[in-house]
């Protein structure tokens, strides 16, 4: 086998390829894309889900019973907290020093980022489940002044929306459960 | 900022070693010119934090295997790279095709071992010695050698399936 690897080796060696111009872009490049990527979904969705928070607040006092208050109030919560979670659980996922570490303790941070990630998402997703809940009624008092609780409408959109709901939740956690393994098998393996 | 000069004479030394980090590391010659271009983004990013306390090439396979792990991690790009020359990343120039079969082999075999291994035996293949791959993945000397005596049983006992 290392006979066979130093004759790949070997070839690679001959295949040298790079030149000065495309080594600097390839860095440069990446140095761009690589702020883009990461400020350019994420600002986006914190600044509607702030706004809409602050929509909520501004005119809360137009949420004039008490379940529209406590509707407001959790939809306001949800709205900040949720992408402060996001937020973070990403920083998290980026904070591996690949220059500071060695393999052991990058694989082990990758592995526990990894963990805390797919434990945010799933909450993220309990909290949406909330928001959906409480955000329709909150958001049509605003806008139309109406309170759909009176009505049947409310009732008949989330028995409409919660089965899907629950199919894609099923869906992203039998995702969720592969990344799990592999992150808690690397955990096991480094522990040898 | 690094000096631009440095940087691409690293770089230009070091390519094969980055090659075949990037081809260990990714399934699709999309992924590893993503791979390769982080690797070449990290090293540039770093070069000021490097200080001669050890060899070029132990920092660069360290900061290599590590960008690979990080690298899992993010979600499949589309297209926003650099792309790289076309045939850059394309299979070593063998002109042998059972030869280029036997490396395929060789990679498929390795790409089946966790990271942890993965990484050990990468660096055993390069002809590191325990104490160099011991500097590089942070694990003792010793548990190294115990390690590369699994994978390699673990290899053998693939190879004879």
């Amino acid at each position: 086998m290392k006979t066979l690897w130093a004759e790949m080796s070997a070839a690679v060696e001959k295949q040298k390829k790079l030149t000065d111009s495309i080594i600097i872009k390839m860095a440069r490049t990446n140095y761009t894309n690589k702020l883009n990527k990461i400020k350019v979904p994420e600002t986006i969705s914190t600044f509607v889900a702030f706004a809409a928070a602050l929509l909520i607040i501004i005119n809360f006092q137009k949420l004039n019973t008490w379940y529209l208050a406590v509707s407001g109030a959790a939809a306001a919560l949800i709205l900040l907290v949720l992408p402060i979670l996001s937020l973070q659980s990403i920083k998290k996922m980026q904070s591996v020093n690949i220059a500071g570490s060695n393999y052991k303790q990058a694989l082990e941070k990758y592995a526990k980022g990894k963990l805390q990630f797919v434990s945010v998402q799933k909450s993220s997703f309990y909290l949406g489940a909330i928001l959906m809940l409480v955000v329709l009624p909150v958001e049509m008092k605003l806008i139309d002044g109406r309170d759909i609780f009176k009505g049947s409408a409310l009732w008949f959109s989330y028995v409409i929306g919660y089965p899907f709901y629950y199919l894609f939740f099923k869906w992203v956690f039998r995702k969720y459960t592969g990344i799990i393994n592999d992150a808690e098998n690397i955990l096991k393996e480094l522990e040898n | 900022m690094p000096d631009k000069n440095q940087f691409v004479t690293i770089i230009k030394e070091h390519q094969g070693l980055i090659y075949k980090v990037t081809r260990l590391y990714t399934n699709s010659k999309e992924d590893a010119e993503d791979l390769y271009q982080d690797i070449v983004y990290q090293l540039w990013k770093s070069l000021d934090t490097f200080r001669n306390e050890s060899k070029i090439s132990t920092w660069i396979y360290r900061i290599a295997l590590n960008a690979s792990i990080t690298h899992l991690k993010k979600e499949k790009r589309k297209g926003n790279y650099f792309a790289v020359t076309e045939d850059l990343l394309n299979k070593e120039d063998s002109k042998d095709s059972v030869q280029e079969e036997r490396f395929d082999i060789l990679y498929t075999h390795l790409k089946k071992l966790n990271e942890v291994e993965k990484g050990i035996i990468f660096l055993y293949l390069e002809g590191k010695s325990y104490d160099e791959i011991a500097a590089i993945t942070g694990f003792t000397a010793s548990n190294v050698g115990t390690r590369l005596s699994r994978i390699k049983q673990k290899i053998s006992a693939e190879i004879k399936k």
